[in-house]
């Protein structure tokens, strides 16, 4: 039983977990992707759900262009992943309370195991982020040996979305907390992050000033993609810095 | 002085025109409409029907049963859902199968609650459409969830793991709505049918004799069971209405309380409730005109006087409708907002932009266009072909707000159409089920309210003022 | 029949006038309102025959209902969210949303009001009954017929209208 005074509303504008990302180095090499992949445990689709538009990917690799054939001018791409919003909009429409605010993280958890599929979050979802498990994918047969043990895997009719590793969180968590501390800045990163060759993705702890993450993202020239919707965004972008 | 022998002659013989015209002026006694009832009822169904009977069931168990089977064997992957279109025509049946459940509360609860006395023939027929139809919805959005096995998570009941559903999800306000809609009108549709049951249990035989004896509930029709029934009809005519409305209204905040662009809108509650109210009349006038051609002796009871009337309600909410949809239209074009903007191009000129312009012929255009001329409001083929052109309008008006809408986002990376798959044979099925509920229940319950139409018979007469003869009605309540 | 001292009659009567006018017979011959009662096939008001007023409860127990799912409401809206083993918190939407509780609030007691007033029926009208009563057919054929049940009353006097 809570007691109404110990419920605290956290909504400040700054999260906990944060990300920049420059789009101006990114090369689109979707190594991030495929990393993502690995780490979470995401199914692999296939050739034709993929060309339907059910790429069950937590970050995609957006590419756009400018002008009309042959004037055609590439623009920079855009990694897009969950935006971990403050305030987010496919937390209150879900009926079974499957994606909740996390308030020790300050992130957009999604309870797996809770969800019945009504797919209303992802419809609500500006950044169209979010993936659902439409069928049961098969993984052949060596891919099954690679699940990462640290990650639930999800089944047909559930939605799922990046967590920001948060797998990878705990673990640190866990590991400062034995030893008596709080999380570093830079102790870990999430798996894009990690497995991106030009350092366009940085993830680090927004609520401390002095982490890269928030240097970068005080720097300025950054934007928080449909900041008009308010939905307070932690995923910083440059562009044309 | 020839102008009063006109008049004279018309008076002679509008007394036998009314009759003709106005079932309330053309009584028979109360046994002889009782036994049209029964033998409209009791009819030995012909070859026709029973084809008809057989090949919908086949078509369920096929397209609903089975399919929806191996919906759940495989997922939502056999529907045409993707990213964005996260929403497809399961939703669409669901909000179309809940405004054609409309009409029935709208002819009952607010008929009966203005004393509209053309409403006592087809009260029942269109209150059996708000069952039934809540019936497919409910249908439609179970084949909607990803995991239907779990729907009972979205059910308030205490459980252990002390979960309660969010009640901040407009989904979970449905549920509440939907439920208290589908209960209530079922409820009140079995008040008004026990009298009829006890008169069917009466005149009947063999095990139909004991489906009525338990149906009626050991109804006589004393002083104390009249009273109760009435006090509590009129509690259920006034309560449903605002019910209705809720649940209507909830259905449209499934959308408006979402941030896309073509959702987010002040004015979907009111819209959806008319554009409900639109296809639920156009259903009943086919429902009306399929149950006075194919059934014996309804030609007595369902008369041109009440499709003339359901034609001008047609014609009323059609108007109402359009000015809905304009006002919804005008300020969602106005505004500017660049994904609207973009949203409204692709409604009109995308690759279905004709079922844009068929929604509006068919909602608009149509009705207006055969709905004002009195005689062919009265014709029934023509009124249920408006119906149908109605609620096919108003199919596609709810395949554009829902599937064609979310087409456009403001994530232009993963724009992409919407194909339909399970779920074009599945929503068939829906519709095969619906024709097949009301085909049996024609067999099993009375489809017209004797007893109301005895009282309607009762309180109508013709009066004389001056030499013109009306029509005047007693209020015997 | 001699041995109970209750009669029992059912006098079948084709319409309202010759209904009305054995009620005010019988009333003549000491016959009280409360021994008598109108059975018909259409509801007929209690003015129409001279009867007294007809006493329904259910009102009172929609009434009722609708208190107890205002009650059910309340309980959804304003304490489930505190049952929960730790806070749940969805956007920056509070604890107990505003708006929605006005709808949570408004369907549950519709609910509860609906339900009570169809139970009521039941509950005021002894349904269902299959018990065999005094009944005739021709009831539902829209004939009006009087059911007196008189203790001590002389059966061939009754007879007479």
């Amino acid at each position: 039983m809570i007691r109404p005074e110990e419920i605290k509303l956290s909504s400040e504008e700054n999260g906990k977990w944060g990300m920049v990302i420059d789009q101006d180095i990114c090369t689109g090499c979707q190594a991030c992707v495929a990393a993502c992949a690995m780490e979470n445990n995401i199914s692999f689709v296939g050739e034709e759900d993929s060309g339907y538009g059910r790429a069950m990917h937590w970050i995609r690799i957006e590419r756009f262009w400018e002008g009309e054939y042959p004037e055609v001018k590439m623009t920079p791409r855009q990694p897009m992943l969950c935006q971990q919003c403050g305030h987010a909009t496919c937390e209150p429409v879900c009926p079974a309370f499957a994606t909740v605010h996390s308030q020790a993280e300050q992130l957009n958890l999604q309870v797996y195991n809770r969800c019945v599929g009504t797919r209303y979050c992802a419809n609500n979802c500006p950044y169209q982020v979010r993936a659902f498990n439409w069928r049961d994918y098969q993984r052949p047969e060596p891919l099954s040996n690679q699940l990462n043990p640290d990650v639930t895997v999800r089944r047909m009719g559930v939605m799922e979305k990046c967590t920001f590793c948060i797998q990878r969180i705990h673990k640190a968590q866990d590991q400062a907390k034995a030893e008596g501390r709080e999380v570093q800045d830079g102790e870990f990163t999430t798996a894009c992050a990690q497995a991106c060759p030009a350092s366009a993705i940085v993830f680090g702890r927004v609520d401390n000033p002095e982490s890269l993450v928030s240097q970068l993202a005080h720097k300025g020239h950054g934007v928080k993609h449909l900041e008009e919707l308010g939905t307070l965004p932690n995923v910083t972008y440059f562009k044309g810095g | 002085m020839s102008d009063n022998k006109t008049h004279a002659d018309h008076g002679a013989h509008s007394a036998e025109h009314f009759r003709e015209k106005h079932l309330m002026l053309d009584p028979l006694p109360r046994g002889q409409m009782n036994d049209m009832v029964m033998e409209s009822m009791l009819e030995k169904p012909t070859w026709k029907f029973w084809i008809i009977f057989a090949f919908l069931s086949v078509v369920v168990a096929y397209f609903l049963f089975y399919k929806w089977g191996v919906l759940i064997a495989k997922g939502q992957g056999e529907a045409g859902v993707m990213r964005p279109d996260y929403w497809g025509i399961f939703l669409v049946n669901t909000v179309f199968w809940i405004g054609i459940s409309h009409a029935g509360t709208f002819i009952s609860a607010i008929l009966r609650v203005f004393k509209a006395e053309f409403r006592r023939p087809f009260t029942r027929a269109a209150e059996l459409m708000t069952t039934f139809g809540l019936v497919q919805a409910g249908f439609s959005i179970f084949m909607h969830l990803g995991r239907v096995w779990l729907f009972y998570w979205l059910m308030p009941y205490p459980n252990q793991r002390m979960l309660w559903p969010n009640l901040h999800s407009p989904l979970t306000w449905d549920l509440l709505a939907i439920t208290t809609y589908l209960l209530s009108s079922t409820m009140y549709l079995f008040l008004p049918l026990i009298p009829d049951m006890a008169m069917a249990r009466d005149r009947s035989t063999g095990w139909r004799k004991n489906f009525y004896r338990i149906l009626a509930l050991g109804f006589r029709g004393t002083e104390g069971e009249w009273t109760h029934l009435r006090n509590a009809m009129n509690i259920f005519a006034f309560a449903i209405i605002p019910v209705m409305f809720s649940v209507h209204t909830i259905v449209s905040w499934d959308f408006a309380a979402a941030t896309r662009p073509g959702w987010s809108s002040t004015i979907f509650g009111p819209y959806f409730i008319v554009g409900a109210l639109h296809s639920g009349m156009g259903a009943a006038a086919i429902v009306l005109a399929v149950i006075q051609g194919t059934m014996k002796h309804m030609k007595y009871f369902v008369r041109g006087e009440h499709f003339d009337a359901i034609g001008k309600l047609m014609l009323i909410i059609s108007m109402a409708w359009a000015y809905f949809f304009f006002n919804d239209y005008m300020v969602q074009w106005y505004g500017g907002d660049k994904w609207t903007q973009q949203m409204l191009h692709f409604h009109e000129a995308g690759p279905l932009g004709w079922m844009w312009f068929a929604m509006l012929i068919c909602n608009i255009a149509i009705p207006w266009a055969i709905l004002w001329n009195a005689r062919w409001r009265a014709t029934p083929w023509l009124i249920a072909t408006v119906g149908i052109a109605i609620n096919i309008g108003m199919w596609f008006e709810r395949y554009i707000i829902i599937p064609i809408s979310v087409t456009i986002n403001r994530m232009p990376f993963t724009w992409r159409l919407y194909q339909p798959g399970i779920e074009v044979p599945m929503g068939i099925g829906t519709v095969a089920l619906f024709i097949l509920l009301y085909m049996a229940a024609s067999k099993l319950i009375p489809l017209i309210p004797v007893w109301e139409v005895q009282e309607g018979q009762m309180a109508h007469e013709l009066k004389k003022f001056g030499r013109e003869t009306v029509v005047s009605v007693s209020e015997l309540e | 029949m001699t041995e109970s001292k209750v009669v029992d009659l059912l006098a079948v009567f084709p319409d309202l006038e010759p209904a009305a006018n054995a009620i005010e017979h019988l009333r003549a011959l000491g016959v009280h309102d409360e021994c008598m009662n109108v059975i018909s096939g259409i509801p007929v008001t209690e003015a129409m025959l001279g009867r007294p007023h007809q006493w329904t409860n259910v009102p009172r127990i929609a009434m009722g209902g609708a208190l107890l799912g205002f009650g059910g409401g309340f309980f959804l809206a304003f304490i489930s969210p505190y049952l929960y083993p730790y806070p749940v918190q969805v956007s920056t939407q509070a604890f107990i949303p505003g708006p929605p509780t006005v709808v949570v609030l408004f369907e549950l007691t519709m609910l509860g009001m609906l339900i009570s007033t169809f139970v009521g029926v039941f509950l005021d009208s002894f349904f269902p009954n299959y018990r065999p009563m005094k009944y005739v057919p021709e009831i539902s054929d829209g004939k009006i017929a009087i059911l007196v049940e008189c203790p001590n009353a002389d059966e061939r006097k009754l007879r007479m209208p």
